[in-house]
Formats: structure tokens, sequence, C-alpha cells
């Protein structure tokens, strides 16, 4: 009874202390997981609160579960339309990336140190897949508002290379033991098992999910732990049948979070919530499991890989990945940094462990040991590396809260913040012009409601609620980028994200050249809008942010309606410093 | 850059009535053509006007910047107006302007004028100086703000 009462203390007080510490964490910018790995490190056998902790079996089964959480978590909030600049590029980095950057790195660990190829691929296998708890998190945190092709190539690649991750060290691991007797063949054979058996039960999976969910009559508090155990019960399927569980856990999650009609939002409020759990007891477990002591001697090894991933491995493989794609340099360096490792790798090198490979221990704390770095390096920088490439955008998405009715009536309703600064402050009410279809209901103003006239100017911490149609997604999209254009930044930094002036997209490019340019464009067509030119230039992919140099004057896509460029910003030279 | 360069007390108005965007347009064509063998007001507002349909000078906070290259003139030429009342530009912030600085360039000019602008642009930019700029009660006023702001920034 005694030590039952013990470890629910524990177990408490560390939670308690985690979701605490989180608050100065983001304030000073420290990547708050790191924070969950040193609070374990303390509470562990050598830290202040001395816990043994050392049952590999135990800490790989809460780490699976947590993973599979995470990632259908990561697929609930991941809205399809972001697949439509995301998905090759990502797919793309989460296949033939990982592979790649498996390859190069380990081609370095064995010219350093001498390594066999083998050990030191398995090394390397275990450390190839980026983070998606530590991706999604650090991209959607407050105040990044990231270029969105880019975005979404990071979210999908992070969502999707898990798998082809853990295919890689299964491989590896029978073939350190020698187990291996499988042909070139058989493998693919067995990696197309892992995909496809993944995506096909993520995808029918899911969609069954979201039938039952926008079907069944449920107490409302009911729908996410529907949703919840329906993920859980897709992941052990797929991997019980030889399918990646990951890969369906991620499918199902997006499929449920964009089609379903009935309970979406508080099922993505409640996941929002179960993943954090997820990640603090994941990460907390992990670092009571390492022993610190034994991190040093691995240090010098840890940083010298973590070197090579980041400096060689990850750009050259990020780089050939999306060579198709022609991507911008500024898109590849960032994509290429934003490599970060987070608690895959580390379960991942409890696989070993448990497969009983000859120096798996020393693995697990260098495994550890370059997480650690790579969530401080780069979960510290990720932000200013944004802004230093000029791929984050002038904004601010308003806090909005969706909230469902809980009745089959197709609506959602909203509530959103002004921000102080916003552009529609102290404008009329009627100019604030939300798109086709969504109602403005009321405006509340300092806890009291005001009565909604087109006269009324705005001010700043008003409150809107808005009903927006929730089965018709283009309106959804709108809606979004109408919250965004709310959000936009004083006139100041978007004048230096998109320019000095801001023309429309459907003007001829040859009245803008008369203007702007001393010299004809080489590569413009008769008749051409600016809107054709830039999409011609872009290769047909524009993406919010996209620069395009036109004679010695820049072009930034500004704004966008789907596809379609709508407003493109002008910038101009930098006047000369003297 | 210099602003005084391109600025000279006869080109700019204060407290002018107009109540539209192209009457305030009308209103910068007249002053910037003053000078015989030169293309007259109306081809400037043709101008001017080509430029607005690519979308609004208009910068935000009440100040807006209409500008063209002009064949026929002999050099880059600016006018000020400061209006009595604000009107509706379509500026990006939907915000009435009330503060023009028309600037026409030569069209065999080639950059200078990008720079011109932009360094236009980011004078604009400074809310102070737009609020002296609006507090002024004439115009040898305004052209000692624009005066003094080009006095003391740096490198210029």
């Amino acid at each position: 009874m005694a030590y039952t009462d013990q470890i629910v203390f524990l177990a408490g007080f560390l939670l308690t202390l985690s979701i605490l510490a989180s608050i100065p964490a983001e304030r000073s910018g420290v990547p708050v997981l790191v924070i969950f790995l040193v609070l374990g490190m303390l509470a562990g056998e050598q830290g202040l609160g001395g816990v043994q902790f050392e049952d590999v079996a135990t800490a790989h089964l809460l780490g699976t579960m947590a993973l599979a959480v995470i990632l259908f978590d990561g697929g609930l909030h991941t809205p399809l339309s972001s697949f439509r600049t995301g998905l090759g590029p990502g797919l793309s980095l989460a296949t033939a990336g990982v592979v790649a950057t498996a390859i190069i790195t380990a081609g370095c660990v064995v010219l350093l140190y001498g390594d066999p190829w083998l050990n030191s691929l398995l090394l390397v296998s275990i450390i190839s897949s980026t983070d998606a708890a530590a991706v999604f998190y650090l991209l959607r945190a407050r105040g990044l508002e990231l270029h969105p092709r880019v975005r979404n190539t990071l979210e999908i690649e992070s969502g999707v290379n898990d798998p082809i991750a853990i295919f890689l060290t299964v491989v590896l691991i029978e073939w350190v033991l020698q187990q291996h007797q499988a042909t070139p063949a058989g493998l693919l054979v067995s990696l197309g098992q892992q995909l496809i058996g993944g995506a096909a039960l993520g995808g029918a999976g899911g969609a069954l999910l979201t039938w039952v969910v926008n079907r069944l009559p449920l107490p409302a508090s009911l729908y996410p732990l529907l949703a919840l155990s329906g993920g859980l019960l897709i992941y052990g399927m797929s991997a019980y049948i030889g399918g990646s569980g990951f890969l369906a856990a991620y499918l199902a999650g997006l499929i449920l979070g964009n089609r379903a009609r009935l309970a979406r939002r508080s099922i993505q409020r409640f996941h929002d919530g179960i993943a954090w759990l997820c990640q603090i007891g994941l990460f907390l477990m992990l670092g009571l499991l390492v022993t610190p002591s034994d991190l040093l001697q691995v240090a010098p090894k840890a940083l010298l890989v973590v070197g090579a991933i980041i400096v060689l491995g990850r750009p050259l493989a990020v780089a050939l990945c999306l060579l198709p794609f022609r991507f911008p340099w500024r898109q590849v360096v960032f994509i290429s940094w934003v490599g970060i490792r987070g608690a895959v790798p580390i379960v991942l090198s409890l696989f070993p462990l448990l497969a009983g490979v000859p120096g798996a221990v020393v693995d697990f704390n260098l495994v550890f040991f370059i997480v650690l770095i790579s969530l401080l390096l780069q979960g510290w920088t990720v932000a200013p590396v944004a802004r230093w490439l000029s791929l984050q955008l002038p904004r601010l998405h308003p806090d909005a809260r969706w909230i469902d009715l809980g009745i089959p009536s197709d609506h959602e309703l909203v509530i959103c913040e002004l921000p102080p600064q916003c552009p529609a402050l102290n404008a009329p009410l009627g100019a604030l012009q939300p798109p086709y279809g969504v109602q403005l209901l009321a405006l509340v103003r300092q806890g009291c409601s005001v009565p909604v006239t087109p006269q009324r100017a705005l001010q700043a911490r008003d409150l809107l609620y808005l009903l927006v149609p929730s089965a018709d997604s283009s309106v959804q999209e709108r809606f979004d980028h109408w919250l965004d254009e709310m959000g936009a930044q004083q006139p100041e930094s978007q004048r230096r994200f998109y320019g000095e002036f801001t023309i429309g997209a459907l003007s001829p490019m040859a009245d803008f050249a008369a203007i702007y340019l001393s010299k004809p464009i080489i590569d413009a067509q008769p008749d051409e809008t600016i809107g054709d030119y830039l999409n011609r230039r872009l290769h047909n992919k524009a993406s919010e942010g996209d620069l395009v140099e036109v004679g010695n004057v820049m072009l930034v896509v500004r704004e966008m309606d789907q596809r379609q460029i709508v407003k493109v910003g002008v910038k101009l030279p930098r006047p000369p410093a003297s | 850059m210099n602003v005084v360069n391109l600025l000279v007390p006869e080109r700019i108005r204060c407290g002018v009535h107009v109540t539209s965007k192209k009457r305030s347009l009308e209103v910068l064509s007249v002053l910037l053509a003053q000078t015989e063998g030169e293309p007259t007001d109306r081809t400037i507002f043709e101008h001017l006007i080509g430029r607005e349909r690519l979308g609004s000078t208009g910068l935000g906070k009440g100040v807006a910047l209409p500008h063209a290259r002009v064949d026929g003139i002999k050099e880059t030429r600016g006018a000020l107006i400061r209006l009595g009342q604000p009107v509706d530009f379509d500026a990006i912030d939907k915000q009435p302007v009330d503060l023009l600085f028309a600037l026409i360039v030569p069209k065999h000019f080639t950059d200078e004028h990008l720079r011109v602008l932009a360094a236009l642009a980011e004078l604009f930019s400074d809310h102070a100086f737009c609020e002296r700029l609006r507090s002024s009660q004439s115009v040898e006023e305004m052209y000692q703000h624009i005066m003094r702001w080009q006095a003391d920034s740096p490198g210029s």
C-alpha cells in the first residue's frame, strides 16, 4: 500500500512540476521538452529524487503507446489542405530522406571512428527520423507563423518518417545479430508490408472511426474517449498484422480530424491535453531511465555524430530529396536545420537493448545525448533561424476557440479575441467582412455584450462570436485566412516582409514592368497577369511568403485563395546607406 | 537620397479640400506639371491613376505614395499635400488617407527611383514625422519639418 501511494505521489509531483516548469521555459525560449527530460534525470537515481527505474521493457511499452497517441494527435491537427503543398516533398523526405541521412551520416561515423558499417548504420538509423512531437510543438508554438509550404513539408515528414526509421532499425538489429537470412527482395516485401499495411489500416480504420463518431449517439464527453481508443485500436491492429502502427495512427487521426462533423473540436481539444500528458510522461520516463554519469563517457562521440548529422547528413539528404520540387535555397536550409530528434530515437534505442545487441547500452546513452543536444540546439534556434531566413510571416494568429455545438447543425461557434495592434482596430464592424456564410453573432467588450451594429468601432481585446459552417472545407480555409488577416501585425513588420506596396495579381505584368522595371522581362509572355507570371516562376507551387526577384524588385506572394494568388507585395531595393 | 531636392514649397499644399481619391490625384498632378515643354497635368494624372489600377499606393495609417514613370519630364520630382478631410484610398488597412506624397520619375531613369520610393516609404512610416506634418498650420511649416528630418537623418 505504502509503495502504491508513493508512486502516485511521485507521479503527481513530477507532472505538476513539469507543467509549472513549462511556463518559465516558454518565456526563456528553452525547449520545454528538454525541461521534462532534465526533470526526469533530476528525479532519477543520481538526482535529488533517487528513483530507481531500469525497466527497459516497461519503458518501451509506455513509450510506444505515448508515441502512438502523439502521432494520432498530430494527424488530428493537420488540415488536409496542407497536403496540397506539402505531400510530395514531405513524403520524399520521409522515405528517401531518412535512408539518405542514415547512409551519409553512417559514412562519416565509419570514416572518423572506424566503427564497422553495420553498427554505425544501426546507430544512425535510430536517430534518422525527425520527431513529430518536437516538430509539431515548435512549429505551432505561439509567435512562429511559418511559411506555409515549409511548415506543411516538415509536419508531414515528421508524421510519416518514423515507420521508415523503425523498419531500418529492426532490420539492422536482425542483421547485427546475424539472424537475417532475407534477400533484398524479401526486405522490400517487408518494407512494403509495413507501409501498405499501415496505410490501408489507417485509412480504413480512420474512415470507420469517423463514421462511428458521426453516427453514434453518445454522451458528449465520450466522443473524445472513443476517438482515443479507436486510435489505439488502429495502431494495435496495424502493428499486429505487420503493418506500421505509427503510420496507421497518424493517418487515422488525419481522417478523423478532417472528416468528423459532430465532435471534432472537443476531440481535438481533448487530444491536445492527452498529447501533452504523453509527451511529459515520455520525456520524464526517458530521463528517469538514463544514468546521467554514463552520458559523460559518450559525450565526445555524441557531439561528433550530432555534428555529422546536422552539418552533412541532413542537409545533403534534404537538398537531394527536395531537388525535384525546386525549393528556394532558404527553405532548403531551414528544412535541413529543423531536423529535430526527439523521443522516437530514444524509444528506438531501447530496441537493441531488448534484443540483446552487444554494446546496446552505450548506444542508448549515445542516442540520449544526441537527442538532448539536438533538442537544445535546434529547438532553441528554430524561431531565430526562421526570422533570419525571412520564412516567418509577420502576423500572429488571433486567439480563436472553436466550439462544436454538439448538435448536428453543420456549424461551429468560433470565439476570437482582437489582438492589440491589429489593423482592424477602430474600424467599424461593417468593414470586417467575414467570408461568405460566416455570421457575426455577438460582440463582447470587457465582459459585457454590446449590440452588433455596422457602425460600432472595434477595440483591442474585443471578443467576436462567429458562426462558421463546418461542412464546407473551403469556407473554413477562407475563414482561417480571414483570421490571419486580422492578426496581421503593425504595418512596420508587414512592410519589411511583404514590401512597400501591394498590387492585385490579376493586373497585367506589362503594366507592372512599365512602372518598376527599366529593362523588359526576358521570360515574360504577352498578356500575362502578375499572378500567371509568379505561378510560372514558382512552378505552380506558389505559397504565401514566396519571393520572386524581377529586375531590382522583389515580388512577394501576399495572399492566396485556394491555389490562386490574389495579392502580391512589391518589395523595393533598400535605400542606400549613405 | 535627398527629399529636399525633390520638393520645393511651391509643390506643397496644406489643408486641401477634396472629396475623392481621384480628385486628390488631380491636385497632385497639377502641382507636378508646372514646367513648360513637359507633359501636361492630364498626362501625369493618367500615369498616376494607371499605377493605382495595379493596387492602391496607400501605405496604411493614412499615408499614400502615388508614383509613376512619365516620358518627357526632365527630373525626378515630388509633391506633397495634406488633406483637410481624409479620403478613402483603398489602402491596405482600409483607413482613409490624408497625407499624400506623389513622385514622378523620367522614363529613362533606371532604378534610382526605386530607392527613392523605398526611402520615402521609410520616411512616411515614421509615425512621429507624419504627426508633425499633420499638425502643421502652413506650407512653410511642413517644408521645415521635411528639411529638419533631412538634417537629422543619418547618412544623408
